[in-house]
């Protein structure tokens, strides 16, 4: 038996209140997202049915459904990973496995850190200008999605960079030992330890592809075009894009159908992302380490 | 082997979607002003029944962005809510296209005002003062309007982002070609916008094309000079060139429009396509009777 001195419980009453404080802190960050999801679920709910997913918008775009920009959003996201992820990838791989730390290499962390502060809709204009315009693609899935892709690659690289950091440096040393070339390391060692890293990047990627409206409006997405896209060179709808032009710019919208298309791109993202997650679950369950 | 299989995969959807490029079907590019856009929504949507062979494409961001994607060739038919000028005209010749311009029905651009605002008419004069540079009218009491709920009877005076066409128009009509308008306007960014923030300000006032309007705001009855007739803003009114702030709607092609893009074009100018804008609330380019 002994009991606490004054000091003691001082501050252990201090450490108490930090840390009831902290977690009421953290439970504000559900917040926000309990709310969005139970509004969506509330006011968008009752817009959701066979037909609202599976149909082609009709009357003016106040009635019928949204599966033309449902589609188009799934290839825009499709064709946008289809780049940036090997981009992305090869080059963290590069970053934190290959690269000596000179001018050169600090220039691309600068560049890399600078993209990620661009405005989207400074993205929207640099890809009408160089792929729209200049490559000559016109407004096409392949435009939008290459845009959207470069304005994702930074997620990409700092998520696998990072991922590929956290794997501890006496791996690739022992690997090295053993007479294994640097690639050899990579692929066996380095890369498989830091999968679930690189998928966390691809899931901010997908959501934040999935949900941007600017670099798509000039580059390739449609106010109104009932077909579903058949090639990367085809114009499509957009699921961002359609919530933005039917809460803004169509008269006559029920109130529902905004809050019904918000929460089956949710929904949708939740999806795509649900394999990068579900894989990253297994991979963490099977760590060896 | 996660990498190679990878690769793979890659590879394989990358060669589905390029090699599913060729298209059966003919896509008709429409962008350009949002004033005209949910008429061309409704025109490309009951087109799918008249020719399934053809898909239109259509996209708003106003009538400066559909100019722009003409003069750089990316679109089939761009729709504006003004003419275009004589610089965009040379600026799309040097570059090859040739712009044909078609009017393809008439808007009235209306004052909006909140419904408990009392004013009932609106002279071009009083419009000009209270948009216009240096323009003295800033208040409601000015012109001895009181309007309730409205802090101060300080004007909230909403007005277009620059490169739309109500824009150009509203100033061309009301200020004059050498006239700016005043520091300090709202500017929104869609026809839709404007209405609905009038809806919700008591002190506001704001213009946008008729078929923007609902039962919860004002349309204001326009005189052309003080103390004329005013009159009501309404398709009829558009149609007979009596109310003083309508417009032309045009849609521009790319030299003399051919082979599908022809059809459409025509079938927009005929009593089907026609009863069609009627309807949005936009006046036809030729009197329809419509069922």
């Amino acid at each position: 038996m002994f009991a606490a001195s004054g000091l003691n419980s001082r501050n252990n009453r201090r450490q108490a209140l930090i840390r009831i404080l902290f977690m009421l802190m953290t439970g504000l960050l559900i917040l926000p997202v309990l709310i969005i999801l139970t509004t969506l679920l509330y006011k968008g709910g009752p817009a959701i049915s066979f037909e609202f997913l599976f149909g082609n918008p009709t009357n003016g775009m106040t009635e019928g459904g949204i599966f033309p920009a449902l589609v188009g959003t799934i290839w825009l996201v499709a064709v946008a990973l289809l780049f940036s992820v090997p981009l992305g990838v090869a080059a963290a791989i590069y970053l934190s496995e290959f690269a000596a730390e000179n001018w050169f290499t600090r220039a691309i962390n600068l560049a890399i850190i600078n993209l990620a502060g661009v405005p989207s809709i400074v993205h929207a204009l640099f890809g009408v200008g160089a792929f729209v315009l200049f490559m000559d693609f016109g407004t096409s899935i392949l435009a939008a999605s290459l845009t959207l892709a470069i304005m994702t690659l930074p997620v990409v690289i700092v998520a696998t960079r990072e991922s590929l950091q956290a794997v501890p440096y006496a791996f690739r040393e022992a690997c090295w030992n053993m007479g294994a070339t640097r690639w050899q390391t990579i692929r066996r060692v380095v890369l498989p330890n830091a999968v679930s890293g690189i998928l966390t990047g691809v899931i901010l990627e997908v959501s934040r592809t999935a949900g941007e409206t600017a670099p798509i409006m000039f580059t390739g997405a449609a106010f109104f075009l009932p077909f579903l896209p058949e090639s990367v060179f085809d114009q499509t709808m957009a699921m961002s894009l359609h919530l933005f032009v039917i809460s803004t710019q169509v008269p006559g919208v029920p109130d529902e159908l905004p809050f019904g298309v918000a929460l089956v791109l949710i929904a949708m993202v939740l999806i795509m992302n649900s394999f990068s997650i579900a894989l990253r679950i297994y991979l963490r369950v099977n760590k060896k380490w | 082997m996660i990498s190679k299989r990878l690769l793979l995969v890659g590879m394989t959807v990358g060669a589905v979607f390029l090699s599913a490029s060729v298209q059966a079907r003919v896509l008709i590019q429409n962008k350009g002003s949002d004033t005209l856009v949910n008429v061309a929504q409704a025109w490309a949507e009951a087109y799918q029944t008249i020719d399934p062979d053809v898909a239109v494409a259509v996209s708003g961001g106003g009538s400066g962005t559909g100019i722009a994607a003409l003069i750089n060739g990316t679109v089939d038919l761009a729709n504006t809510s003004r003419a275009m000028k004589q610089k965009e005209i040379d600026l799309a010749r040097s570059k090859g296209q040739n712009p044909v311009q078609h009017i393809v029905g008439y808007d009235a651009l209306v004052v909006y005002l909140h419904k408990d605002n009392p004013a009932e008419s609106l002279s071009i004069p009083q419009l000009a003062e209270i948009y216009g540079k240096y323009g003295e009218t800033e208040n409601w009491s000015q012109l001895n309007i009181e309007i309730p709920g409205c802090k101060g009877q300080e004007m909230v005076i909403v007005s277009r982002q620059n490169n739309s066409g109500s824009y150009v128009y509203f100033r061309q009509a009301v200020l004059g070609k050498m006239r700016d308008y005043k520091m300090g306007t709202r500017d929104m960014h869609g026809s839709k916008d404007v209405v609905e923030l009038v809806e919700n300000t008591p002190c506001a006032i704001g213009f946008s094309g008729l078929a923007y309007a609902t039962p919860e705001v004002k349309l204001a009855c326009i005189a052309m000079e003080d103390g004329a007739p005013c009159v009501m803003p309404s398709v009829e009114t558009a149609l007979d060139r009596s109310y003083p702030i309508a417009r032309p709607l045009f849609m521009y092609t790319n030299g003399e429009p051919t082979g599908k893009i022809q059809e459409y074009l025509n079938w927009i100018l005929s009593d089907e396509g026609q009863c069609i804008i009627r309807k949005k609330g936009y006046a036809p380019v030729q009197n329809v009777t419509c069922n």
